[in-house]
């Protein structure tokens, strides 16, 4: 028997457009009766940040940051999906930050480890392909400088 | 008999559901990684957590993909979305909480509205080592499965009691079920309003998204 790594589901796995719009559709209600319940713009928010859209993620990155500062009480879910929200969209410092208060004050979550364990792979991949691309721009910058140098020795 | 499609795994989707507090994080954790978290190190599961597992069923590969939802109630409405493609549901009560246990057909009126009938249930009482604050008997889940048309097991993820055997004989289930994961090569009308039967509203709209979401496993770059 094995298992794999556990693995932050939510990263994944979206919602279907019909049950994201189920979730929008009440929160566009309360919204228009002024009064919003946590709930609900949590569910919206969370909804949004399993979208593959980025739009959706940005603001439901920006709606759950409304509810951390306002709701002491959904903090560390927020922070969870803060933390997810921002891996998604390609942002993981953003991401490590949350990440880690939430491991913070929970240090054996194992949904924020696994998280975390995610995050750190992306930066690994792409801190890999930063590196050539900024190698390939030093090589360039190094012949274009070294041209440079020729052509002014020779004046 | 069924010989003829022995290749590859079966791929397998659980639910664990049940009340907060009845211990379904530390059950997955227990059948997966053979581990145990004490009370006060353990957290509310946020939302959904997942693990992958392979094991070997009647002499077939299976791949488990098991999802672990949060009990508490204001998870409800967005763990619901998990129902979906779902082939085994274990239902968790913590044999020394009655309220967990009373809990168990609010929980059966939720599948009924997100799962086809044929789905295997499971109900799992589980902390059996708390036997001296025991509030449920097991007679008494005994019956209750039997008239839920479900399986049951008492375990103890702390003690790992029951804890395999529950998980496998929700899968065997599964297997002896070829509706539930075999496709549905011959008379796909046959199948497909099998399903509709009991799954209302907008399931057909899902499916599709649901088996994407089992092949999610690797990333795409």
């Amino acid at each position: 028997m094995t298992t794999e790594l556990p693995y932050a589901a939510d990263a994944e796995v979206s919602l279907s457009y019909d049950e994201l719009e189920v979730l929008r559709l009440q929160y566009q209600k309360e919204l228009s009766q002024s009064h919003v319940t946590i709930q609900t713009k949590f569910n919206y928010a969370w909804g949004l940040v399993k979208s593959p859209v980025r739009e959706h993620q940005v603001e439901g990155v920006r709606l759950l940051q409304e509810i951390y500062r306002a709701e002491p009480t959904r903090r560390r879910e927020c922070l969870y999906y803060l933390a997810l929200g921002y891996y998604k969209m390609g942002n993981y410092e953003e991401a490590r930050r949350f990440n880690s208060l939430l491991m913070e004050k929970e240090p054996s979550n194992l949904q924020a480890q696994s998280l975390a364990h995610l995050i750190d792979e992306r930066v690994t991949k792409e801190g890999y392909i930063g590196m050539a691309l900024a190698g390939g721009a030093a090589a360039i910058g190094a012949i274009l400088l070294t041209s440079l140098i020729r052509r002014a020795a020779r004046k | 008999m069924s010989g003829d499609k022995d290749k590859g795994p079966v791929n397998v989707k659980l639910l664990l559901i049940g009340n907060s507090s009845v211990g379904k994080s530390s059950l997955l954790l227990r059948f997966s990684d053979e581990q145990w978290l004490p009370e006060d190190e353990s957290s509310a599961t946020i939302g959904v957590d997942f693990r992958v597992h392979k094991m070997e069923v009647k002499g077939r590969k299976v791949k488990l993909s098991i999802w672990d939802t949060a009990g508490q109630e204001r998870f409800r409405t967005i763990t619901s979305s998990y129902y979906r493609g779902a082939q085994g549901i274990i239902l968790v009560y913590d044999v020394a909480n009655r309220e967990s246990f009373d809990a168990l057909p609010r929980w059966y009126s939720e599948l009924e509205t997100y799962v086809s009938q044929a789905v295997v249930k499971i109900i799992v009482g589980n902390k059996v080592d708390k036997e001296f604050s025991r509030q449920v008997t097991y007679a008494e889940g005994q019956r209750f499965a039997e008239r839920m048309n479900s399986l049951f097991v008492e375990a103890s993820a702390k003690t790992s009691t029951g804890v395999k055997e529950a998980f496998q004989q929700v899968v065997e289930k599964i297997l002896d079920t070829p509706e539930l994961w075999a496709p549905v090569t011959k008379r796909p009308g046959v199948g497909l309003n099998a399903d509709n039967g009991s799954m209302p509203g907008s399931i057909n709209l899902s499916e599709p998204q649901g088996s994407s979401a089992e092949g999610g496993g690797g990333c795409g770059c």
